[in-house]
């Protein structure tokens, strides 16, 4: 199996008041393999979301180190780092995080705007393909804060979609929605593990999410307890 | 398309649709860079208007000419405006200067304003008495009728020749005014002459509301008989100083030597030159202040602006977006904000300056253009990406969660 991502012995410390410091994350070590399809649990307020944030280059720890591709991440510059984050993970925020006042299909098609590489697709042509996949077609020229939770979700899915990632991380991707909906939306990143060959982390704290992928790591108080 | 242009476009596009989304705020950064650059070139334009303004009013008068006034212009400067009015020169001076041979002409003024009325109007006109040779030193003709002589100022003949403005204004045309009478103070007059117009500006539009009179016929107004001030021409530019000369002598006789000055042309032209020049440095300071409260609105709205928009910054950072990416769309944003508030500002200066200028001979020149619009734009421009670049400088999460 290969790693696709590797971090040791990674910490984060956020500095609360003058001398008051919080452990988020305490010595983590993990690696992700290509290909596999795993869920990242614990409970609120256990440090899910700042490990997948360290994971998907968007904060950077306090001690450790992040590879990729077994390349040390902590040498490389800022644009690098872009470019990986563009083109090489696709994130799911737990609160969607789309542009109000992009409509859905340019929130969805945001991230090839910064492509440095030669996309081998039209981008406009890949959105409609995915929104038709994921059923929000005729919310192409919606704005996100128009429509509804589910749709969102969708929206911010498919927007991690439209660079073709290696990995997809999702915070919770289930965290607003009903538990059919939830499903639907569990077995479309599925699917696109089995069929893309995508490597998928879903953040949850609900264990029947977990229980439909096949590895589970465990988190408390920003420690890793089983993995 | 390429790359770049498909990059150059949703930049711009999203810009404008930024724009749409939030008219307020877009109109308030455009409308502080507008007042700064219309505040700017409005003053400049005003500043140099009155100083081509004042040039105007002395180019009407002939050449070589030369004012002996009243009061010690000189001291009057440095204490707030000269003496005029404390004393007054009499026939007797008049006399004298005519008999000096190096003066080629002397005209004495006397002149007031009146409410003169005639037809079913009146107007409240500038009386000019002197003697035929003041339409020699005024540059004025007779566009219907005649001037008055030097035999109607003997004659105390009770005529007057007006402008053009003035019949227009009592009769209805300026040719029909001719032959009618006006009252001025319950006198009556008989109009011989309407001189032509000299068109355009503030000055010419005076002389072309004025009533000339023989100064001796205006003795019903003036029973002290006094000249407020005499034009002496010489008849070349070279002879002016030993006719300055003379003409002092003479005047020494009667007054002392800080009771009148005789002043050329161009002295009085620069001593007003240089008074202007200081209320120019008011106007370029209020212009430099206006410039400042319209760069420092500016700065707020484009520091609120880009604060509101740090989540949206880092949601782009956490989307592949480098640095310079984020500073682009911002710098596109500020120049299309700077530019459109600092071209409609010129517009409106242009338009203003426009209407003005019948009046007025208000002007724009480049300089004062290029500053507003430097000064504006670079301070909109500045200001809508040092903030935009501090937020990129956050990791992309610290930049979703601020506040
Ligand atoms: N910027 C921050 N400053 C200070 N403390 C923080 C910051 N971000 C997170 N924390 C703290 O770090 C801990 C882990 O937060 P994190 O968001 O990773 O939790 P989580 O496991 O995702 O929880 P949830 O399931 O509720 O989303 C929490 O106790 C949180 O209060
Ligand atoms: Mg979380």
């Amino acid at each position: 199996m290969t790693p696709i991502v590797r971090i040791e012995h990674v910490e984060k410390t956020y500095e609360l008041d003058d001398n008051v410091k919080f452990t988020a994350l305490n010595n983590v070590s993990l690696t992700l393999h290509k290909g596999e399809f795993s869920a990242l649990i614990g409970p609120s307020g256990s440090g899910k979301s700042t490990l997948m944030h360290i994971i998907g280059l968007l904060d950077k720890p306090t001690t450790g180190k992040i590879f990729i591709n077994e390349k040390d991440t902590a040498h490389l510059s800022d644009n690098e780092i872009s470019t990986l984050r563009n083109e090489y993970v696709g994130f799911v925020f737990q609160q969607f995080n789309l542009i109000n006042k992009l409509t859905v299909v340019e929130n969805i098609i945001l991230p090839t705007v910064y492509a440095r590489k030669k996309l081998a697709y039209d981008p406009i042509k890949k959105a409609h393909e995915i929104m038709e996949q994921f059923g929000i077609l005729e919310k192409a020229r919606s704005y996100p804060n128009r429509i509804s939770g589910g749709q969102q979700q969708r929206v911010a899915i498919a927007r991690s979609l439209i660079m073709e990632p290696s990995l997809i991380l999702a915070d919770e991707p289930t965290g607003n929605l009903d538990t059919k909906t939830g499903n639907d939306i569990i077995q479309l990143l599925k699917k696109l593990n089995e069929k893309e060959k995508i490597t998928v982390l879903i953040v949850t704290h609900e264990h029947d999410v977990a229980e439909k992928t096949r590895r589970k790591i465990h988190i408390v108080d920003g420690e890793i307890v089983s993995s | 398309m390429t790359k770049t242009m498909e990059y150059i476009i949703f930049t711009l596009k999203s810009a404008l649709f930024d724009f749409s989304r939030n008219k307020g705020r877009t109109f308030l950064t455009s409308l502080g860079i507008l007042i700064g650059v219309l505040a700017v070139v409005l003053l400049t334009a005003a500043g140099l208007g009155l100083r081509k303004y004042i040039q105007q009013q002395f180019e009407l008068l002939g050449s070589n000419l030369v004012t002996v006034l009243p009061g010690n212009l000189d001291e009057g400067l440095s204490s707030g405006g000269p003496a005029f009015g404390r004393i007054n020169f009499s026939e007797e001076d008049f006399q004298k200067l005519k008999r000096v041979r190096i003066i080629k002409n002397v005209v004495p003024l006397y002149s007031r304003s009146f409410t003169v009325s005639g037809g079913n109007d009146s107007k409240y006109s500038e009386l000019y008495a002197s003697t035929a040779d003041i339409f020699v030193t005024f540059n004025q003709k007779a566009e219907y009728g005649k001037l008055f002589t030097n035999r109607d100022v003997e004659k105390r003949s009770k005529i007057v020749v007006i402008g053009p403005e003035l019949g227009k204004k009592l009769f209805g045309s300026a040719k029909k005014a001719l032959g009618q009478s006006v009252k001025i103070e319950k006198q009556s007059f008989k109009v011989i002459g309407i001189t032509k117009s000299k068109g355009g500006g503030l000055t010419s539009q005076d002389l072309d509301n004025a009533v000339y009179m023989p100064y001796k016929t205006a003795y019903v107004f003036n029973t002290e008989k006094t000249i407020m001030a005499f034009y002496i021409q010489a008849r070349t530019e070279a002879e002016i100083p030993e006719m300055k000369r003379q003409a002092e002598k003479i005047m020494l006789e009667n007054f002392d030597d800080d009771e009148f000055s005789i002043v050329e042309q161009k002295d009085l032209l620069s001593t007003i030159n240089s008074i202007f020049s200081i209320v120019n440095t008011v106007l370029v300071a209020i212009a430099a202040i206006s410039l400042l409260v319209g760069g420092i609105g500016i700065m707020n709205i484009m520091y609120v602006t880009v604060t509101e928009r740090i989540k949206e910054i880092g949601i782009r950072r956490a989307l592949g977006a480098r640095k310079f990416d984020i500073l682009s769309q911002f710098l596109v944003e500020s120049i299309i904000l700077s530019l459109f508030g600092g071209l409609a500002g010129l517009l409106l200066a242009y338009i203003i300056v426009f209407f003005v200028q019948p009046l007025f001979p208000a002007y724009i020149d480049t300089f004062s253009v290029v500053l507003a619009l430097g000064v504006s734009s670079g301070i909109g421009i500045i200001f809508g990406v040092f903030p935009a670049k501090k937020a990129a400088d956050l990791s992309p999460i610290d930049a979703i969660r601020y506040e």
